[in-house]
């Protein structure tokens, strides 16, 4: 029966190819885009919960004053407050971008223990007014070493008379959740603060102070409190949780899951389209072969499960090839993302999936020409093509 | 072996209905072989169906190797096909994809043989068909002749008591139609069977015992070939 299976699918070798090669791309292309979901999600999730981003409440490009930080420390069950500032600027030319951000330095390293550093020294970065902390895969990038001076090209925060900032690299990180990636650079608020001071911008806002909250202590009064502290300006605040700060920047990047899942739905869907056609034309070619089989004395049912076995083995095979291809492509898809999908991994959920999704397919697909092979009527079949 | 009372078989064309049998009346004995004749669209593949256990009568009796077949259906219809009748049809014959010899093993995996077992089963069948040489040929690279010959092999590898054959020579050139039917004159010799074959060719008929003639639904004489009245059948 296997045999007969087999060979009825290698007869027509390009139309088998042909749709197991549209199932390996069709699982392929599944498999990558719920990973983009599932990475942006866990992102989210990784978000260690006693930590709070207070920002505008009118729109995260909106700053606040510095004078807000003392306000939000005394409020009860703060334990400590980082201020954040996205820098802006660029290396060497404009299209060598990265995130920089101007953070209190010994805060920022207590905030995120995920944030490890693996190379230089978090003293020799607090030592350094002018040190800066990148993560691995910038270091790497830039091949830059523990003491390189690195200047960085203002495009937001300039200097009067236009020059560089200098930086020199303090530290190496690395991160064990997701919650930045390892392509960004941090230096210190002080520098970025005294800098600004002397031009004419004069003191600079902040984007966002990033709270820890004191351990074990309820989030949702403390988020209320900060909130009612500006409730009158000069700036109302809007405090979240740092997952849902995450969850805000993901949708702000539109609808990646509806999308995601809309794409998927229509690629699942063309492919069924095809695997059923493919299913059809087999069946017809095995008409009289059925009916052959039925007058030796195989029944309605094994004629239905000679179709299913078929129809099977060819969804199962272009699937599997499929997953198979994204779980070896996954690595290099990873490097290749970097810091927008900081993580990028197939979860066993999507692995598994997938395989459900290539069952599924397979026996849907059979489904109908299987049915049809059962209710041939033998004496029909056998007057096909006779 | 075969009991047939009162069979009729009608069917629906563009809602007008066509009876093809009408009410037919014969009696066949065990281990003998009956040539079936009669003109184009007179019923003779609609009988040998019927008897065969592919279709199923509108009215009438019809015991066939002691089983009522108007009163099973399905999966037990099924396997007493598998059980007690062999077919040989007029042409395509053989799945394509399967070699000779596993198109001669197929209907044994509907039996409790081993698959060792049923390679030496089919492979003796292929060798009392003198096609043991082309056991590995798929139905493509065999003549009509060959063909024919394997589809035999296949009928009689079950050991069943009746091999039905519908034109088994209609599309063959004389000299293999002949060698097709020296083999059917010798399964019936040596091993006994029951042989309904249905032909136009008065000359293939003659090599049966028994001559039936059908026309319009209806019997017409049963006569002894010559040669089995020299035989003294
Ligand atoms: N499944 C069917 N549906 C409609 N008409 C059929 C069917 N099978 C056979 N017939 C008709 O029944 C008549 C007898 O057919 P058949 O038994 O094949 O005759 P024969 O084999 O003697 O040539 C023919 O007119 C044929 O067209
Ligand atoms: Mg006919």
């Amino acid at each position: 029966m296997l045999r007969l299976v087999v060979r009825n699918l290698t007869k027509h070798k390009l139309r088998s190819l042909l749709t197991v090669g549209s199932l390996v791309v069709a699982l392929f292309l599944l498999c990558i885009l719920r990973t983009l979901v599932t990475t942006l999600e866990a992102g989210t999730q990784a978000a260690k919960s006693n930590r709070l981003w207070v920002q505008s409440a009118v729109s995260l490009f909106v700053d606040l004053p510095l004078a807000y930080e003392a306000k939000i420390d005394a409020v009860e069950g703060v334990e400590k407050t980082c201020k954040v500032q996205w820098f802006g600027a660029y290396y060497q030319n404009e299209d060598s971008f990265f995130g920089q951000f101007a953070v209190d330095g010994d805060t920022f390293l207590d905030i995120y223990p995920e944030v490890v550093i693996v190379a230089g020294s978090r003293a020799g970065f607090l030592a350094n007014r002018i040190g800066c902390l990148v993560g691995k895969a910038l270091a790497k990038k830039y091949k830059w070493e523990i003491g390189d001076r690195i200047p960085l090209i203002a495009a937001l925060f300039q200097k009067d008379d236009g020059s560089a900032w200098d930086f020199e690299l303090e530290g190496i990180y690395e991160v064990t959740e997701p919650v930045w990636d390892d392509r960004t650079f941090f230096f210190h608020w002080d520098y970025f603060e005294k800098t600004m001071e002397a031009t004419t911008t004069g003191q600079p806002d902040v984007g966002t102070f990033v709270v820890q909250t004191r351990q074990g202590a309820d989030q949702v009064p403390v988020m209320a409190a900060i909130d009612q502290l500006f409730e009158h300006g000069p700036q109302r605040v809007q405090s979240t949780t740092e997952a849902d700060f995450q969850a805000q920047f993901v949708s702000m990047m539109g609808n990646i899951p509806f999308f995601v899942a809309a794409i998927g739905g229509g690629v699942l869907l063309a492919i069924f389209l095809a695997c059923v056609n493919t299913m059809i034309m087999a069946a017809r070619e095995q008409t009289r072969d059925i009916g052959i089989m039925k007058a030796l004395g195989f029944t309605d049912r094994s004629m239905f499960r000679l179709l299913t076995l078929q129809s099977m083995t060819l969804c199962v095979t272009g699937g599997l090839l499929g997953i198979g291809l994204a779980l070896l492509a996954e690595p290099w898809i990873a490097h290749g993302m970097g810091s927008f999908f900081p993580g990028f991994a197939i979860t066993a959920g999507t692995r598994d999936l997938g395989i459900a999704l290539t069952l599924g397919i397979g026996v849907l697909a059979g489904i109908v020409p299987a049915w049809q092979a059962s209710r041939l009527r033998c004496v029909e079949a056998l007057r096909s093509m006779e | 072996m075969i009991r047939v009372r009162g069979l009729s078989k009608s069917y629906q064309r563009g809602g007008e209905t066509l009876t093809v049998l009408d009410g037919l009346n014969l009696e066949m004995e065990a281990g003998r072989f009956y040539a079936l004749m009669g003109p184009s669209g007179s019923g003779k593949t609609t009988l040998l169906n019927l008897v065969g256990g592919l279709d199923r009568p509108d009215a009438g009796e019809l015991f066939v190797a002691g089983e009522d077949l108007g009163k099973i259906s399905g999966a037990i219809l099924a396997q007493w096909r598998a059980d007690n009748v062999g077919f040989v049809f007029q042409g395509f014959n053989l799945i394509p994809v399967l070699t000779a010899l596993e198109n001669v093993a197929l209907p044994l995996t509907l039996t409790p043989l081993s698959r060792s077992e049923r390679r030496a089963h089919a492979l003796h069948a292929l060798e009392l068909v003198g096609m043991q040489d082309r056991a590995h040929h798929r139905p493509k690279q065999l003549s009509g002749g060959q063909e024919q010959r394997v589809a035999i092999a296949r009928a009689v590898v079950t050991d069943p008591q009746i091999i039905l054959a519908d034109e088994p020579t209609g599309d063959l050139d004389r000299d293999s139609a002949g060698q097709v039917l020296d083999l059917l004159v010798q399964l019936h010799r040596d091993l006994d069977k029951t042989i309904l074959m249905v032909t136009h060719d008065p000359h293939a008929a003659e090599r049966a015992q028994s001559i039936v003639h059908l026309d319009k639904g209806q019997l017409g004489r049963i006569e002894d070939t010559p040669r089995a009245l020299a035989a003294g059948d």
